[in-house]
C-alpha cells in the first residue's frame, strides 16, 4: 500500500536519519512511503504559542500536500496529535478545509501506531542489542493515547533488554516553545529526566518524538553521560 | 446490604481511618467496652439525654460539668455511614456537636439501625430540612501539613472510639 | 491587579526557586507523595470515569445556571437565618467583613483556611483595623508566623521542611526545638486552643454551598474548621459564587472525588454541613452567621471563552502532577493560586497585564487534564489564554515577528528549503544570536536534510 510520509520539520532538518529509518521500516512492512516534497511543518510551534494565523498557514500547506485518502505516517507523536486534535479547530470557519482537516486526522498515524496496529511489526521478530529504556512523550501518551505500541515493539526486540524507566511519562521539559521561554525550568526538567534515564542503567534511551530526544540529549551531554539517544525508528530499523 | 454486613462494613471502614472500633450486643457489653476504652480517672462528659446515654452515664467516677473541661466525651450520635466508616453528629434535638470536638478523646455510641449504606442514602434522607449542624466524622483529627507526614490529633480529638450497639 | 503580586517576574522567580535546594527537595518529596497517595486512593474505586463525568456534569449545570443557583442559595440561606451579602469585588468584600466584625466589637478573630480570603487580601485589612487575626489551619498558622503566603491551595506550608518549622516554633513560641511533626502538631494544638475559646468571631471559607437548603459545606481534617465555625458567637463565611452545587444530594460525588484527588484520603476527617446560625432549641452553632458571596470577576469569566475554569473544585490535584510546579513551587506564580489552575485563574482574575508570563508556565504536557476530577480542560484553557495574550498585544515583539516569519516559511516549501540551507550554513551565527538557551541546546542542522535524501 502507499502511505504518505510526513517527516516533520525537526526530523527533516536535524534528524534525517530517523526519517530514513522510518522509510526502511515502512518498506519492510509492505508500505511504500511517498514523501510529498512540498511539506513543511505541522504548525505546532505557532499554535502552541498562541499564533493561530501562522499555525493556519502551516496547516493549509499540510492539508494541500497531504490531500488524498492514503494513510499518513509520521515519526512524531506531537505532530500526529496536532493534526488530529487541533487542525479541525483551526478551520472551524472554513467548511471545506474543516472537512479535509477531519479527514487528515482520521488518516494520520504516529509511526509506532502504524507499525503495531497495521503492520503487526511487534510480531515480526525484529532484532536488537544492549539495554534500552523508553521516554513516553506527553502528546503521544496523553493526547493520542499511544502507550502500549512502543512498549510492544521494544519488548519484542530479540537480543535487547528493555529496562522500564520510573516516571517514564513525566514531561522532559521540551514543551516546544517552553524550552525557549523558560529555559532554566526546561533544563531542570530535562536534568531530572536524564537522572531517571541514568538510574535505569540502560545504554540507550529511545522515544517517538525528536523534540524530546533532542532535549534529553542535551541534558545527558551537560551531565557528561554517554548514553545513546536514538529515535525508535532508528532502533527498530537497525534490527531489520 | 443486610444489617450485619452493614455494621461490619461500617466498622471496617472506620478502623481504616484510625478509629477504635467495638461491636456490642447489649447494655452489659456496652458498659464493658466503655470500661475498656475510657481511662478510669478521666473527667468524662456524657450528655445523659438518650436512653443509651442514661444507661451508661453513671459508671464514670469523674464527671465533667461540660465538654470544655472534659478529657473524654461519651455520647450517642445520630447515625453512621457504612460506605466511608463515618459517624454522623447532628445538632438536632439540642445536641452539642462540639461535645465530640473539644475533648481529646471522643467515644461515640451508635445504634446499628442508624447506619446508612451509602453517602447517597444519607444525603437523600437529610437534604430536605437539614439541622443547623451536621458533621460527618471519620476518624480522629489529623494533618499532613508538615512534609506531608501524617500527624493524628490536631485541634479536634486525638482519639476516636466507636461502639456499635 | 493585587498588592504584592509578582507574576510578572515569573521567570525570575523560577530562577531563584531553582537555586533553592531545600525548596526543590520539599517539592519533589511532596509531589512524589501526592502522586502515590492519589493513585493508591483511586485504585479500588470502580467507575472512576463515570464519577468524574457526573461531577463534571453537576459543575457544568451550575455554571450554565449560576445566577439562578446563587439567587436560590441567597433565599434559602436567609430563610435559615443567615445574613447574606453580595460582594462585587475584593475591596467591597473586605469592607463588608470589617464592618460586621467592627460592629460587634470583635478584636480576636480565628480563621480557617480560605483561599478566597487570600485572594481578596482580607487579613491585612482586618489587622489594619486593629484586629488580631489568627490563622488556625496548621499550614496557614506556620506561614502566618513566617510572614509568607501559601504555596499550595491544600497544603500551604508544603515548601517548608520539618527543621524549618521546628526552628520557627522554637523562635516564635519559645518552645524547645523539635523537628518531629507529631510534637510540632501538639505544640500548635496547645497554642491555638485558647485562641479558639476566647475568639470573638470565626472566619471560614466553604468548599461548596448547596442552593436548595442554603447550606455551607466544609471539608476539613484538623478540627480547626469546626472550631472556627461553631465556637465563637459570630461566624463569617466568605466564598466565591461558583462554589454552588444545586443540592446536598450532589455532595456524594464530590466527597468521593475531592479528598482522594487532594490528599489521597477516601474522605476528610470532617465534612461539616452548616445551615444557618444557632436557632431556638439548638446547643450548637454561632449565634450569628454572615455569608459573603464574592464575585471579583467571575460573572465576567462566566461569559467568556475561559468559563470552564470555574468548574474547579480546588482539590489541588493539578498542581500535584504539574512538572513545572514540582520544579519551582507555588510562590513563583506570584499570587494566590499556583500550578495549572493558578495559571488560568490568576490571569483571568488579575488581568493579562499583571499575569501574562504565567500563560507560558506550562509545557502543555496534559498531566493535569488526566487528574482533574471535574474535567476542567486546562491545556485548552491555557492555549486560549496564549491566543488572547497575542491578540491583546502582550507578546514580545521579536516573538511576533518570528512567528509571522514562521507562518510564511511554513506556507512555502521554497522558503522552507531556503531556511533550512541558511540555518545550516549559518548555524554558528544562529547559535550566537539565538543564544545558548535555545540554539545552544540543539544540534547543528544536518548537512543533507531529509527532503534532499528522498526521491
Amino acid at each position: 500500500m502507499n502511505v504518505l510520509l510526513f517527516g516533520t520539520c525537526l526530523v527533516d532538518t536535524f534528524f534525517p536519519e530517523a526519517g530514513e529509518a522510518t522509510v526502511r521500516l515502512l518498506r519492510r512492512f509492505g508500505a511504500e512511503p511517498v514523501f510529498p516534497k512540498g511539506q513543511t511543518c505541522c504548525g505546532q510551534p505557532a499554535f502552541n504559542a498562541g499564533y493561530e494565523e501562522a499555525a493556519r498557514a502551516a496547516a493549509r500547506r499540510f492539508l494541500w500536500e497531504f490531500d488524498g485518502d492514503e494513510p499518513i505516517v509520521t515519526p512524531s507523536g506531537s505532530c500526529a496529535a496536532m493534526v488530529k486534535h487541533h487542525y479541525p479547530l483551526l478551520f472551524r470557519d472554513a467548511p471545506e478545509l474543516f472537512a479535509k482537516a477531519k479527514r487528515a486526522g482520521e488518516r494520520i498515524y504516529e509511526l509506532t501506531q502504524f507499525l503495531v496496529r497495521v503492520a503487526r511489526a511487534h510480531e515480526a521478530g525484529l532484532r536488537g542489542k544492549g539495554t534500552v529504556t523508553y521516554h513516553a512523550s506527553c502528546h503521544l501518551t496523553r493526547t493520542l493515547g499511544v502507550r502500549e505500541e512502543p512498549l510492544k515493539l521494544l519488548s519484542s526486540l530479540k537480543g535487547a533488554t528493555f529496562l522500564p524507566m520510573p516516571d517514564a511519562d513525566r514531561c522532559c521539559g521540551f514543551g516546544g516553545t517552553f524550552m525557549a521561554k523558560l529555559p532554566e525550568v526546561s533544563c531542570a526538567l530535562a536534568d531530572e529526566k536524564a537522572a531517571s534515564i541514568e538510574a535505569t542503567g540502560a545504554d540507550t534511551v529511545t522515544g517517538c518524538d525528536s523534540g524530546c530526544l533532542m532535549n534529553i540529549s542535551d541534558a545527558l551531554r551537560r551531565r557528561g553521560t554517554t548514553i545513546r539517544v536514538a529515535h525508535i525508528a532508528q532502533l527498530l530499523a537497525e534490527g531489520l | 446490604m443486610n444489617g450485619a454486613n452493614r455494621g461490619r462494613l461500617f466498622l471496617e471502614n472506620a478502623a481504616k481511618a484510625a478509629a477504635g472500633t467495638h461491636s456490642v450486643s447489649d447494655t452489659g457489653e456496652l458498659l464493658s467496652a466503655l470500661g475498656r476504652v475510657v481511662a478510669i480517672d478521666s473527667p468524662v462528659y456524657c450528655p445523659g439525654v438518650t436512653a443509651l446515654e442514661k444507661a451508661v452515664a453513671s459508671i464514670f467516677p469523674v464527671r465533667a460539668a461540660d465538654y470544655t473541661s472534659a478529657a473524654v466525651t461519651v455520647e450517642e450520635v445520630f447515625g453512621a455511614i457504612a460506605e466511608t466508616g463515618t459517624l454522623v453528629c447532628s445538632s438536632e434535638g439540642g445536641r452539642a456537636v462540639q461535645a465530640g470536638l473539644l475533648p481529646a478523646h471522643h467515644v461515640a455510641i451508635v445504634r446499628r439501625d442508624r447506619i446508612f449504606d451509602t453517602l447517597d442514602d444519607f444525603f437523600a434522607a437529610v437534604c430536605g430540612a437539614p439541622p443547623t449542624n451536621l458533621t460527618l466524622v471519620t476518624g480522629p483529627s489529623r494533618t499532613a501539613d508538615i512534609e506531608l507526614t501524617l500527624a493524628i490529633g490536631v485541634h479536634g480529638p486525638e482519639r476516636l472510639d466507636i461502639i456499635l450497639v | 491587579m493585587s498588592p504584592g503580586q509578582t507574576s510578572l517576574a515569573f521567570r525570575e522567580n523560577t530562577v531563584l526557586a531553582l537555586k533553592d535546594p531545600a525548596l526543590r527537595a520539599a517539592m519533589r518529596q511532596a509531589t512524589d507523595t501526592f502522586g502515590t497517595k492519589r493513585a493508591d486512593a483511586f485504585a479500588p474505586v470502580a467507575g472512576l470515569e463515570a464519577l468524574r463525568d457526573r461531577a463534571s456534569a453537576i459543575r457544568e449545570d451550575v455554571l450554565s445556571n449560576l445566577p439562578m443557583y446563587v439567587e436560590r442559595f441567597v433565599a434559602s440561606a436567609t430563610r435559615a437565618g443567615a445574613v447574606v451579602h453580595r460582594a462585587n469585588d475584593a475591596a467591597t468584600a473586605r469592607e463588608i467583613i470589617r464592618k460586621i466584625l467592627a460592629g460587634r466589637g470583635a478584636r480576636r478573630i480565628v480563621k480557617g483556611k480560605s483561599m478566597v480570603s487570600e485572594e481578596v487580601d482580607l487579613n491585612s485589612r482586618l489587622e489594619a483595623a486593629g484586629m488580631e487575626v489568627v490563622e488556625t489551619d496548621l499550614g496557614e498558622y506556620i506561614i502566618q508566623m513566617e510572614g509568607e503566603t501559601p504555596s499550595h491551595i491544600i497544603v500551604p506550608a508544603i515548601h517548608k521542611n520539618r527543621r524549618q518549622v521546628g526552628r520557627l516554633f522554637a523562635d516564635r513560641l519559645g518552645v524547645p526545638f523539635s523537628d518531629d511533626p507529631q510534637v510540632l502538631t501538639k505544640i500548635a494544638r496547645k497554642a491555638l486552643r485558647e485562641k479558639f475559646l476566647s475568639a470573638d468571631a470565626g472566619i471560614s471559607g466553604a468548599n461548596f454551598a448547596a442552593a436548595d437548603t442554603g447550606s455551607l459545606v466544609l471539608f476539613t481534617n484538623e478540627g480547626n474548621g469546626r472550631m472556627v465555625t461553631t465556637v465563637p458567637p459570630l461566624h463569617v463565611a466568605i466564598l466565591s459564587i461558583e462554589k454552588m452545587i444545586p443540592s446536598l444530594t450532589d455532595l456524594p460525588a464530590f466527597i468521593r472525588l475531592l479528598p482522594r484527588s487532594a490528599t489521597g484520603q477516601p474522605i476528610t476527617s470532617y465534612v461539616s454541613v452548616l445551615t444557618g446560625p444557632r436557632k431556638a432549641g439548638d446547643a450548637t452553632g454561632a449565634k450569628e452567621l454572615h455569608i459573603v458571596l464574592l464575585d471579583n470577576g467571575r460573572t465576567e469569566i462566566l461569559a467568556g471563552e475561559s468559563r470552564d475554569i470555574l468548574k474547579c473544585i480546588r482539590c489541588g490535584a493539578c498542581m500535584n502532577v504539574c512538572p513545572v510546579y514540582r520544579a519551582v513551587g507555588g510562590h513563583a506564580y506570584g499570587w494566590t493560586y499556583p500550578g495549572p489552575m493558578g495559571i488560568v485563574l490568576t490571569t483571568l482574575l488579575t488581568g493579562m497585564k499583571e499575569s501574562h508570563p504565567l500563560v507560558d508556565a506550562s509545557t502543555l504536557c496534559g498531566a493535569c487534564v488526566d487528574v482533574c476530577p471535574v474535567r476542567v480542560p486546562l491545556v485548552d484553557l491555557i492555549l486560549g489564554l496564549r491566543r488572547r495574550k497575542v491578540r491583546e498585544g502582550f507578546a514580545h515583539p521579536a516573538e511576533r515577528r518570528g512567528m509571522e516569519a514562521f507562518g510564511k516559511v511554513a506556507a512555502s516549501p521554497a522558503l522552507f528549503g531556503l531556511g533550512q540551507r541558511l540555518a545550516g550554513a549559518f548555524w554558528p551565527v544562529v547559535r550566537a544570536l539565538g543564544g545558548k538557551d535555545v540554539a545552544g541546546r540543539m544540534p547543528a542542522p544536518a548537512k543533507t536534510p531529509l527532503r534532499r535524501r528522498l526521491p
